[in-house]
C-alpha cells in the first residue's frame, strides 16, 4: 500500500538514498596498473540512485530487479551495513549506520549467498553465541529453538558442524539465526537461492508465519513463488533507480499488457480467417479443429473485441482467459525485456493504473 | 560502541575466543605443530643472544638476564595478540571478501568481533617461552621486589602488550584504505617490531627516535623493562607506558572506525 494513503506512522524510511561506488580504473595488464599509479583514474557508479522507500509496520515487500540493480546495496544501506553516499535513512527511529548496536537488535538480516554461521562451530554453538550477544534469556531461547524445530527442523541440525552443512540445511540455520532475537524487521537477501522445492515451500511457509504474526519484511529474490507466496507489494529496481513501487495486482495492471485466450468454436474454422479479422494479435490454432489460442495486447484490442469477432464465424462453446501473472512481468523485468516508464513521483506509481 | 556494560562486554569476548579455541583444538595434530614451530622460533632469538653475550659480557650496558627480560616482553605481547587477538590479522582478507557484513547487524562492537574472529595457538608457544624468559631473567636481575614495585611491572607490562596489539590493529585497518598492498602492511611493521627485542640503545638516533615516537615499540619492551629495573637515568620514560598505550588504543580505534565508514562489503 502506498504510504500517502494511511496514516501509520513507516518503520523503514529511506529519502533519496544513493550510495556511489569508486573503482580504480586500470586497463589491462601490468601496464595499466603501472599507469594507474601516476595518474589514478577512477569511475564512478551509483549502485542505489536516489532510492525512497517507506514502509510501514507488518508490510512485506518484494524487492526485485536484475542482477547488479541494486537490491543488495539497497538491503546493506537499510541495515547500516554501508555509509549512504547521500540521501537518509531512519529504521525504527534509528539511523542504521550511526547507531548499529541499537539498530542489530530491531533487524534481522540473511544474505542467502552466505552464512553467518561460524564456519568451524556446531551449529548449537553459532546460536548459543548469538544467543549471549543478544542477552535472549534461557527460557526465550529455548522457546526459540522449539519454533524453530518445528518449521524448520533446525533440531537435528543443532550438532552438526556448519561447515559440514548442505545448503539447503545451511539456509534452515542461517534463517534461525537471522531471526533468533525476535526481530521487528527482516531484511531477507535471496533466502531460497539453491533450495530444492520440498525446502522452498518450508521456508516460504515459514515466512508466511513471520508476516502473520506482524514481522515487517524486505525480500530479494530471483524467485517468483517466494513473491506471490508472501508479500503483497512489491518495489522494483532497475539501473539503482525504483522503476516500480506498488501492489502485486498492480504490476499485473500496469504491465501485464498481454492477454491470452483460448477459444473453442462449435464447427471447424480456418486459423486464416480468424488472424485476418484480428490483425493486431497473434492467433494459433489449438490441438483439435475449432480451438484458438489468441494472443493480444490489451491496449490495443479489448477481451470484448475479441469474442465479438470470434462469435461472428461461429458460435464459442467454451472460452478461457488465462490469468495474466505477475511472474510474467517479473521474468522480463530480469530478462530486460520490459519496457517500464520511470515510476511517476517515485513512490505508488502504477497502483490502481 | 559500547562501553557502559565493560564486564558483559569481555565476558562475551571470552565466549567467543573460547568458541574459536574449542574449535582449533580439534585438529590435536595442529595444536602440537603450532607450538613446537612458535617455540623454536622464539628459541632462535635466545640461542643468538646467548652466542653473543658469550663474546661480551654486556651490549650497551644492559647484562644478559635484562636484555632477556626485554626479549621476553616482545614473546609475551606477540603470543598474547597470537592466542587472544588473532583475528585482527584476518581483517584485510574480511574486508576483502565483505565478511563483515554480518558483524555490522550484530549488537556488540565489529572491532571486538574481529578481533575475537580467530585463535592463535602458536600463541601458546610464545606465551611458554615468554613466560620461562621472563621468570630465568626476573631471578637473576638485581631487584627489590616491593609490593610497589611488582605492582608498577604489571602495570607496565599490561600496557607495553596493549600498545602491540594497537599498532597491529591500526595496520591492518589500512586495508579499508588500500587494498592488495594492504596484507603486506601489518607483517612488514611486525618486523620492524622485533628490533624492540633488544635495547634500543644499540641502534642509532634515528631509529631510536622512530621506535620511541613514531611506531613506540620501544614502549612494548626497553621502556616499561628500564623503568621495572630502574636502569639508566632515563628509565622514568618507562613510567609513560600507559600514557602511550592509552594513546595508542584510542588512535588504533579511531582508524578502525573511520575505516568501517569506507567499508564497501562486496557484490554477490
Amino acid at each position: 500500500m502506498p504510504a500517502a494513503t494511511m496514516a501509520v506512522m513507516p518503520v523503514i524510511e529511506a529519502r533519496e538514498l544513493t550510495k556511489v561506488f569508486r573503482r580504480p580504473d586500470k586497463s589491462e595488464g601490468l601496464r595499466g596498473s603501472l599507469r594507474h599509479l601516476v595518474t589514478r583514474r577512477y569511475t564512478t557508479t551509483s549502485a542505489v540512485d536516489h532510492v525512497s522507500l517507506s514502509i510501514e509496520p507488518g508490510e512485506a515487500v518484494a524487492y526485485v530487479g536484475p542482477n547488479g540493480a541494486g537490491k543488495s546495496t539497497t538491503v546493506k544501506l537499510l541495515s547500516g551495513i554501508l555509509v549512504p553516499t547521500s540521501g537518509e535513512v531512519v529504521v525504527g527511529g534509528i539511523v542504521p549506520h550511526r547507531d548499529r548496536i541499537a539498530n542489530a537488535r530491531q533487524v534481522g538480516v540473511l544474505f542467502g549467498q552466505r552464512t553467518q554461521l561460524w564456519w568451524d562451530l556446531p551449529v548449537r554453538e553459532s546460536l548459543a553465541l548469538l544467543r549471549d550477544m543478544y542477552g535472549i534469556g534461557p527460557a526465550d531461547y529455548r522457546a526459540q529453538l522449539a519454533r524453530f524445530d518445528e518449521v524448520l527442523e533446525l533440531g537435528e541440525l543443532l550438532p552438526v558442524t556448519a561447515r559440514k552443512l548442505s545448503l539447503g540445511q545451511r539456509m534452515r540455520a542461517d534463517l534461525a539465526a537471522a531471526l533468533l532475537h525476535r526481530p521487528g524487521i527482516v531484511y531477507l537477501d535471496e533466502p531460497t537461492i539453491g533450495l530444492d522445492i520440498a525446502v522452498k515451500d518450508r521456508v516460504r511457509d515459514f515466512l508466511r508465519r513471520l508476516v502473520a504474526d506482524g514481522t515487517t519484511l524486505i525480500l530479494t529474490t530471483h524467485d517468483l513463488g517466494d513473491i506471490e507466496d508472501v508479500c503483497r507489494r512489491i518495489a522494483i529496481i532497475d539501473g539503482g533507480r525504483i522503476i516500480y513501487d506498488g501492489g502485486l495486482d498492480g504490476v499485473k495492471d500496469t504491465f501485464a499488457r498481454e492477454r491470452c485466450m483460448h477459444v473453442r468454436l462449435t464447427t471447424d474454422v480456418d486459423p486464416q480467417s480468424v488472424a485476418a479479422l484480428l490483425p493486431d494479435a497473434e492467433v494459433t490454432p489449438g490441438g483439435s479443429p475449432g480451438e484458438f489460442t489468441i494472443r493480444f495486447d490489451r491496449f490495443v484490442l479489448t477481451a470484448g473485441q475479441v469474442i465479438a469477432t470470434a462469435s461472428s464465424l461461429a458460435e464459442i462453446d467454451d472460452l478461457l482467459i488465462d490469468e495474466p501473472a505477475i511472474e510474467d512481468v517479473v521474468r522480463k523485468v530480469y530478462s530486460g525485456e520490459l519496457e517500464l516508464e520511470p515510476a511517476e513521483d517515485g513512490v505508488g506509481a502504477g497502483v490502481g493504473a | 560502541m559500547t562501553t557502559t556494560r565493560p564486564i558483559a562486554t569481555a565476558r562475551m569476548y571470552r565466549r567467543c575466543l573460547g568458541a574459536h579455541l574449542r574449535a582449533a583444538l580439534e585438529y590435536e595434530a595442529d595444536f602440537w605443530i603450532l607450538v613446537v614451530a612458535s617455540i623454536m622460533m622464539q628459541a632462535t632469538g635466545v640461542i643468538f643472544l646467548g652466542a653473543v653475550f658469550a663474546r661480551i659480557p654486556t651490549l650497551a650496558g644492559w647484562t644478559l638476564a635484562e636484555v632477556v627480560l626485554i626479549y621476553s616482553l616482545v614473546v609475551i605481547a606477540e603470543g598474547v595478540g597470537s592466542l587472544c587477538f588473532e583475528g585482527t590479522w584476518y581483517l584485510p582478507w574480511m574486508v576483502n571478501q565483505g565478511d563483515l557484513d554480518y558483524t555490522l547487524v550484530r549488537p556488540y562492537p565489529v572491532v571486538l568481533q574481529t578481533m575475537s574472529g580467530a585463535v592463535g595457538l602458536n600463541g601458546v608457544g610464545n606465551l611458554l617461552t615468554g613466560g620461562l624468559l621472563m621468570a630465568w631473567s626476573l631471578s637473576r636481575v638485581d631487584v627489590d621486589w616491593s609490593p610497589l614495585r611488582i605492582a608498577l611491572a604489571v602495570a607496565l607490562f599490561l600496557s607495553a602488550v596493549l600498545i602491540k596489539l594497537s599498532v597491529t590493529l591500526a595496520s591492518t585497518s589500512a586495508c579499508f584504505w588500500v587494498f592488495g598492498a594492504s596484507f603486506m602492511l601489518p607483517t612488514a611493521l611486525h618486523q620492524v617490531g622485533e628490533l624492540a627485542k633488544y635495547p634500543v640503545s644499540v641502534y642509532s638516533a634515528g631509529i631510536r627516535v622512530a621506535l620511541t615516537v613514531v611506531i613506540p615499540f620501544a614502549f612494548v619492551s626497553f621502556y616499561p623493562a628500564a623503568a621495572v629495573l630502574g636502569h639508566g637515568q632515563d628509565s622514568w620514560v618507562g613510567l609513560l607506558t600507559p600514557l602511550v598505550a592509552g594513546y595508542c588504543v584510542v588512535v588504533a580505534g579511531a582508524v578502525f572506525r573511520r575505516g568501517l565508514r569506507r567499508y564497501e562489503s562486496s557484490g554477490n
